[in-house]
């Protein structure tokens, strides 16, 4: 088991050198330096050349990412172009709201999510089901924005729209964020759900006449929630990645939004590490969901090596 | 690893939702056994039956017979697409629904030029923010364009977002899983590529290429398909891993069959029908992508319009004119739950254990 | 908002290599004031704009601020630094919590000149050699005395190539300012303190707007201790940055949130509010929402037209618009390197294809004016302009001799970020289909906009000049001269405006620049078509019932000090 996980996490970091590659070619061919992004338009070409050289700006790019790459394996990340502040500590200062958020709105999709699927799949097809799903699926089938904007009008007032002071700020956006994900989540749970329902021990049960709803929380929700189980793990993996249309919306200081300012004002430092960042909190998750599987569900064993 | 794992993979489909943040297809699925946890449980779900004929190789007229017998076994277990479709309309009332919800759908973009009272993009400013009405059924955004034609004509745009870039990344994963899948030796290389486009955050890595090339509707298509090939790239692998295991395709195998031929006529067919619904699956996502990309400015370019380009102009007057967010936001709500139910319905019926 | 500030100090350098510029400075009649020698401790004519912003009365109604003493303002991007001379972009912070030689303050509508750390100061016969008279009872935040080491410092720190500022221009026409930047020199030779309390300051050669180049946010005077302990951190960290000026920083959490506090001990006594709240806010939308919920004070509108319908028609807020004649012109440039744009006839047929009255009526709410010259009305040099006709049918018949009877392709060119160009352009591009144009709109982000700008390959473009300086130079020479017309993508080539234009800037009788900036205005617009002037537009900041005293200021950036604002509670 330590030997898998450690051989997984190695290979990580091939992969994250292949995400810093990839951004390093394609930013690279993009026109527009980052200092005039920055300075503004009409700095003298003296003031522009000396930040070039003193920020290593005139090297190539591929040395550039051989710089980092290995400053990098050392743990230094550089320092933000924009924000003139190391990307560790910026990235530092904006994951606990990323966290905060994500966490929270993942709670939400369980919350809604899991009880949705298993009354859509004990009733399933009929009213009930179909509504349930079909509000689960909305989350899903609109743009976030638009969910995120009907959400601000609705409760303007009551709650707050924007910002990040208290939780009481938190629940719009987890809202909105968790939504999409509760879809997921119960059409899972449900799927999951009919299918050990569909089992023979369940039907001999049922035909022994025992209490529908018993069967289901002692034989079949135990069964059938551990595929919904690493799917939360992948979820919240996938939540942390940053948000970045929640947090623009509701002005959350988070990951998602620092990455898409990064790549608006060419802040290579900072988006190199802000994607690498998410890149390994995706892989962790997927990691930690694989070997979460193989707990509990004795079938699947996660074997070390060859 | 790999090889012990294959086993306990066989039949993985795409079948995990990106939540919509990462909405692009199979954003999320680097692991393996998330997707199997999506997939619910069942670790041998293949033909014993088959995987275990043995097939007397130096019997030539045997062996293509039993090699017949197992692909006509394969169809059987897969049945045609048209079946399919057949009996899903007789089984699934929803899934019905939508899929005719689709045909109207996509026949009112066709003709949008015959449908649309108004020209689409030509400003009226005496008329800007008008409330739904008798003349603009939906009413009109802030530059006195009519909603319900721009609906119609964003419909092209975004039918065109969810179809081509989902075409040409099904078709780049088919291939790649393939190669990947069949060629030991390009596995690995094809693997870890899939795993870093997989492991990048989508949307980012969209917005990326998309400040590579330049913001354009035709350079969607290009961030899309680039993000959306890993997904499918690795169903398609871990198919042909199990099938290539399989009595019909050794027996091919052992005939000489080139392994061109093999992937072609053997192994392709017999992935199809679950890339059919990976296929209905992905083109919400890509549109819910090309909306997100159109909020952070990089999506579609005007004078096209798309949906979700639609919605996020809307982003000012949502509260003092809804209806332009409104009407927009249901075009796409409409478009994607009848693609997920539509997809859905397919799939319960191509997966036999699913069957009622 | 901070675009614009952009421009407008990209505009002030422009303006700086005025050589002899004889500027009026007030108003462009009354007699210049540039070489004669004169020690003014009161108040100096300074850079005027014709109409400043009006005081908000908004406070009439019996409304209290919900959130006490202090005014909450929000902010659409982040701050990279609060040292103003490594960023030329956000202002507000420096201005209110640094002071400079010599402020611009909005004077019965005019900008004007007066003493801020500064006293009174003398200037040299030649115009080269100013001496500044300090106050003696200023002290910086962390309680250091002021004196003229500070200032020495302050200009030696902006040139040392070391601290990798941008804003080296605001000093580069001091003596020896450059030698420091290029590393021949340790120190600036043109600064020197004469006693604790004078400083001198002798330039290359006469730069008539020095004192008002002084008075911009980039030229605040940091303490030499503080800074030097600072370091890299100076501007980052709330607690190391130290200035003099009324409030002082107190908290900043990034992407969230600035706080800053009262500075009690503030020389001109301290301000009426506890603290200023500088929010993070993006979006547009959420923006009106928190204002409208109270938790925005002030909310400046100009940036986003697609609330102003909303604030101008609600009945509760309509009331707290405080408007003010924006300094500056809207206008479209085209790139006459460009097809179809090297054609005049095409330049014109697009002139007049635009129907400017009804996009301002409509589009902008009526809130301004349509233009017909480059120079804004009620600017030095501005004239009564010959009106460029909305005339669809002329414009077809130009475009058919102009051998495009059969349609012209034409590219619109914008930044994608740019929602408000974005509107405009959708209008325009409309108008123009129906004389026969096929217009693509091309949006590219800043980064590659600027970029291809400076190669002179942006086609046809809306830009907004605002000015920084009460003169025509500052518009015309930014755009239009044999230097910047490929910077600009104007690629513009009448000699006789670049001659015009060039004789401008030595010409010492006012009244016959003033004369060869209309020839030149009048050949860009009426016979080259070199642009398409559309409107000059207004301010608008949206203020809640319980603040007084917010006034627009036209001193050339939108940023203001809150000095003197104050709040009911």
């Amino acid at each position: 088991m330590i030997k898998y996980v450690t051989k997984r996490i190695l290979i990580t970091i091939p992969i994250l050198i292949g995400v810093v590659f990839l951004i390093f070619v394609m930013l690279s061919v993009v026109p527009g330096d980052p200092i005039t992004v920055m300075m503004g338009e009409k700095v003298k070409p003296d003031v522009i050349e000396n930040l070039m050289e003193r920020m290593h700006l005139n090297d190539p790019w591929y040395v550039r990412f051989v710089w980092y790459i290995r400053d990098a394996l050392r743990g230094d990340f550089g320092e933000s172009y924009k924000l003139h502040r190391s990307v560790s500590s910026v990235i530092a200062n904006a994951f606990p709201k990323t966290l905060m958020l994500a966490v929270t709105a993942a709670c939400f999709s369980w919350i809604i999510g899991i009880p949705a699927g298993i009354l859509s799949a004990v009733k399933k097809n009929s009213i009930i089901d179909r509504l349930f799903m079909g509000f689960a699926l909305c989350g899903v089938s609109v743009p976030a924005f638009s969910v995120g904007m009907l959400l601000q009008n609705l409760f303007n007032g009551i709650l707050p729209v924007s910002g990040f002071s208290s939780p009481r700020h938190l629940i719009l956006p987890a809202v909105v964020l968790g939504w999409g994900a509760a879809g997921t989540i119960a059409r899972l749970t449900r799927s999951s759900l009919l299918e050990v329902l569909e089992e023979d021990y369940i039907r001999t049960a049922r035909a022994k006449g025992l209490m529908p709803l018993r069967v289901i929380v002692t034989h079949a929700l135990q069964n059938s929630l551990l595929p919904v189980i690493t799917m939360m793990a992948i979820q919240v993996s996938s939540l942390l990645s940053g948000a970045v249309i929640t947090e623009t919306l509701f002005s959350i200081p988070g990951i998602g939004r620092l990455t898409v300012d990064a790549i608006n004002t060419r802040d290579m430092p900072l988006l190199q590490g802000t994607v690498i960042f998410t890149t390994a909190i995706i892989i962790l998750g997927n990691l930690v969901a694989d070997i979460l599987y193989s707990v509990v569900d004795p079938r699947i064993r996660v074997e070390g090596g060859k | 690893m790999e090889a012990n794992r294959t086993k306990k993979e066989l039949q993985e489909r795409g079948k995990n939702k990106p939540d919509r943040e990462n909405a692009v297809p199979n954003g999320i699925s680097i692991t393996e056994a998330g997707r199997k946890a999506a997939e619910q449980k069942e670790p041998q779900r293949t033909p014993r039956r088959l995987a275990d004929a043995a097939v007397p190789v130096f019997d030539r007229k045997a062996a293509i017979k039993a090699m017949e017998e197992a692909a006509l076994s394969r169809r059987e277990e897969n049945d045609s697409f048209l079946s399919v479709c057949k009996r899903m309309f007789r089984n699934n009332k929803v899934a019905a629904a939508s899929g005719v919800i689709l045909v109207i759908y996509v026949l009112m973009i066709l003709f949008a030029d015959v449908i649309a009272p108004y020209d689409p993009a030509v400003v009226n400013l005496m008329e800007r923010l008008q409330p739904p009405s008798m003349a603009h059924i939906c009413g009109t955004d802030e530059l006195g364009r009519d909603i319900f034609s721009r609906i119609l004509y964003g419909g092209r745009v975004s039918l065109l977002v969810g179809l081509v870039p989902t075409s040409i990344s099904m078709v780049i994963g088919i291939i790649m899983g393939l190669l990947s899948g069949y060629i030991r030796g390009l596995d690995a290389l094809i693997m870890r590529l899939a795993d870093i486009v997989l492991a990048f955050p989508s949307i980012v890595l969209a917005m990326v290429v998309m400040y590579t090339l330049g913001a354009s509707t035709f350079n969607i298509f290009i961030a899309l398909s680039i993000i959306g090939w890993a997904g499918t790239a690795r169903i398609v692998r871990s198919q042909t891993l199990s099938l290539r295991e399989m009595g019909f395709v050794e027996a091919a195998r052992s005939m000489g069959v080139s392994r061109t031929k093999i992937m072609a006529r053997h192994i392709l067919p017999n992935c199809l029908p679950s890339l059919i619904v990976l296929f209905t699956l992905n083109i919400p996502d890509a549109i819910l992508s090309e909306s997100n990309l159109s909020f952070l400015g990089v999506g579609a370019q005007p004078p096209d319009t798309s949906w979700g380009l639609m919605v996020s102009q809307a982003k000012g007057f949502a509260i003092s004119s809804p209806w332009m967010m409104l009407f927009p936001s249901l075009a796409i709500l409409i478009m994607v739950l009848s693609l997920n139910f539509l997809g859905d319905g397919l799939r319960d019926e191509i997966d036999p254990h699913l069957k009622k | 908002m901070k675009r614009k500030l952009t421009k407008i100090l990209s505009g002030a350098l422009a303006a700086m290599l005025l050589a002899g510029c004889g500027s009026a400075f007030d108003d462009g009649s009354s007699s210049s004031t540039t070489g004669t020698t004169n020690s003014s401790s009161g108040a100096e004519a300074g850079t005027a704009a014709s109409s400043g912003g009006e005081a908000a009365s908004a406070g009439e109604a019996g409304s209290v601020s919900p959130a006490g003493n202090i005014i909450r303002i929000p902010e659409a991007d982040e701050f990279p630094t609060v040292d103003c001379q490594k960023d030329s972009a956000y202002y507000v912070v420096p201005l209110n919590i640094y002071d400079r030689l010599i402020e611009c303050e909005t004077v019965d509508g005019q900008a004007t000149l007066v003493p801020g750390l500064a006293e009174s100061w003398d200037v040299s016969e030649d115009g080269l050699v100013y001496t500044f008279h300090l106050r003696d009872d200023v002290t910086f935040h962390n309680g250091e005395k002021f004196e003229a080491d500070d200032v020495v410092y302050t200009i030696d720190r902006m040139m040392n190539p070391e601290t990798q500022a941008v804003n080296t221009d605001f000093f580069s026409m001091i003596k020896g300012a450059m030698d420091r930047f290029d590393g021949k020199a340790d120190s600036v030779e043109g600064v020197k303190a004469l006693d604790e309390h004078t400083v001198e300051i002798t330039l290359d050669a006469p730069f008539a707007p020095f004192l008002a180049n002084l008075a911009t946010p980039s030229c605040s005077i940091y303490n030499r201790e503080a800074t030097e302990a600072a370091g890299d951190k100076f501007g980052i960290d709330p607690e190391l940055t130290i200035g003099s000026g009324p409030f002082k920083m107190k908290d900043w959490v990034l992407n969230d949130k600035i706080t800053l506090v009262r500075n009690d001990d503030y020389f001109k006594g301290a301000p009426s509010l506890d603290g200023i709240e500088l929010i993070q806010v993006p979006d547009e939308q959420t923006q009106k929402l928190m204002y409208e919920n109270g938790e925005l004070d002030i909310v400046d509108l100009s940036s986003f037209i697609s609330q102003l319908d909303f604030f101008l028609e609600n009945d509760q807020y309509k009331d707290n618009i405080v408007r003010g004649t924006e300094a500056g012109t809207y206008f479209y440039l085209f790139n006459q390197a460009m097809a179809p744009m090297d054609d005049v006839r095409v330049r014109k047929a697009v002139q007049m294809s635009i129907d400017r009255q009804t996009i301002l009526e409509q589009l902008y709410r009526g809130e301004g004016v349509v233009v017909n010259s480059f120079i804004p009305n009620g600017f030095a040099g501005s004239y009564e302009a010959e009106e460029i006709p909305y005339d669809p049918e002329a414009a077809k018949a130009l475009l058919a001799e102009a051998g495009y009877a059969d349609g012209c392709d034409i590219e619109l060119y914008q930044k994608t970020e740019d929602s408000d160009a974005m509107a405009l352009n959708q209008v325009v591009q409309s108008m123009l289909e129906q004389v026969g144009f096929h217009v693509t709109i091309k949006q590219m982000d800043d980064a590659a906009y600027t970029a291809s700008r400076k190669e002179g390959e942006i086609g046809l473009q809306r830009a907004v000049w605002w000015a920084d300086y009460n003169d025509p130079d500052n518009f015309l020479y930014t755009f239009f001269s044999a230097k910047n017309t490929k910077v600009r993508s104007t690629n513009h080539t009448d000699q006789k405006v670049f001659d015009l234009l060039d004789a401008g800037r030595v010409e010492t009788d006012n009244e016959k620049r003033m004369e060869m900036y209309k020839e030149a205005d009048t050949a860009l617009v009426q016979e080259d078509a070199a642009f398409v002037p559309l409107f000059q537009m207004n301010h608008i900041v949206a203020v809640q019932d319980w603040v007084e005293g917010f006034s627009i200021s036209w001193n050339g950036w939108t940023d203001v000090s809150y000095y003197n604002v104050s709040v009911k509670q």
